[in-house]
């Protein structure tokens, strides 16, 4: 019994550790085509977009990235923690341009909320009118994204 | 030897400030802000040089590449959601884009901030991790990209109820798009306590902002700066 636990355990480590390889050659593609084409992205939001295409015409199934990418958005935070440490190099962010500039980025978030919010109400009551009688409740999303 | 130091520690940090905030959950309370604010800390403390430091934190930021690529796969779930509110969904993101920019674009002009500043704060409504790969691609200085992201992630889980109650944005669609776009994964936090269909729409409108983004900030770079 304890064995077969085992197996099960093992087998899916091996799995999550092969799909996050496949993950890892998706973002060096990503990599490859944005150095190639000098276009000023980061290679892995190319690395993502050549993967959601590939699960859409179903070129890769889902079953294959599926373990590996959970485990990794799961502890997506735990990757970006060394790079924000990085902020003890920046005292300027103290000074009084610094709390001006988050002054600037509070007041642009909450205004880009409510000038969002109301316009896509507008444009979501259009799109609704024209669809007539279809039923207003949206599936529940799987495999939502984590907290960062 | 201070690489595994740094890679370990860091790990346990963020095991235990993870069950820390499952049993406090508040967007203050979130497990990069505990792990971040301690790790500098003991930094600071124990004079320790960030390059030093990073000999073990950039094996742990390597894995940041795969992990964006992951992203993906909830992105892929959420399809059905995408072709219901297609237009809504699709072109609200596109207004939250252009509304995030232009208005910290403005603002920071009538400041009068060097270009790197600018540079750096332009993609703070994009989720943390391409939102420092967007800053670095651009010019701007990653980790203080990831502070403003944070920033703009709190103003939307603590301030965005109040807009969304006194601004009269009733509908979940719009809800979701307004904050997830704005607001990433830590508005998001918020939008928990409305309901499913918010937190769906907010999810994936964070996922979509950051693809958008990825290509309209470096764009408006070109453009206006």
């Amino acid at each position: 019994m304890l064995n077969e636990n085992f197996a099960a355990l093992l087998l899916r480590v091996i799995r999550i550790i092969v799909q996050i390889g496949i993950l890892t050659i998706f973002y060096y593609m990503g990599v490859g085509i944005v150095s190639y084409l000098h276009i000023p992205l980061p290679g892995s939001v190319i690395g993502l977009l050549l993967l959601a295409l590939s699960l859409n015409f179903k070129i890769i199934k889902v079953e294959y990235i599926q373990d590996g990418a959970g485990f990794l958005i799961g502890i997506l935070t735990l990757f970006f923690i060394p790079a924000t440490v990085g902020v003890i190099d920046y005292p300027e962010l103290m000074s009084i341009t610094g709390q001006l500039i988050i002054l600037a980025v509070i007041a642009s978030t909450l205004i880009s909320i409510y000038v969002t919010g109301q316009l896509t109400q507008i444009i979501e009551k259009k799109e609704l009118a024209k669809k007539e009688s279809t039923e207003t409740t949206v599936e529940e999303g799987k495999g939502e994204l984590s907290v960062d | 030897m201070i690489e595994a130091i740094v890679v370990l520690s860091t790990i346990i940090m963020f095991i235990l400030f993870t069950k820390l905030y499952q049993r406090f959950p508040h967007p203050i309370m979130i497990p990069l802000v505990t792990t971040t604010i301690v790790s500098a800390v003991i930094l600071l403390v124990f004079d320790i040089p960030y390059a030093t430091y990073m000999e073990g934190g950039e094996w742990l930021q390597k894995m940041l590449g795969p992990a964006v690529v992951a992203l993906a796969y909830p992105l892929y779930n959420q399809r059905a959601i995408i072709s219901k509110y297609k237009y809504s969904i699709l072109s609200g993101l596109i207004i939250g884009m252009i509304t995030g920019l232009a208005t910290i674009f403005v603002l920071l002009k009538m400041i009068g901030v060097e270009a790197s500043w600018m540079l750096t704060a332009l993609p703070k409504s994009l989720t943390t991790p391409v939102g420092m790969q967007v800053s670095e691609t651009i010019g701007g200085i990653p980790p203080l990209t990831a502070v403003f992201v944070m920033i703009a992630g709190f103003v939307g889980a603590i301030i965005g109820p109040l807009v969304i109650k006194y601004g009269k944005i009733d509908s979940p669609v719009s809800r979701g798009v307004a904050v997830g776009s704005a607001s990433h994964g830590v508005g998001l936090v918020k939008l928990r306590e409305y309901g499913e269909q918010e937190l769906s729409v907010g999810s994936l409108s964070m996922g979509l902002t950051a693809v958008i983004g990825a290509f309209f900030c470096p764009l408006f770079v070109y453009l206006f700066m």
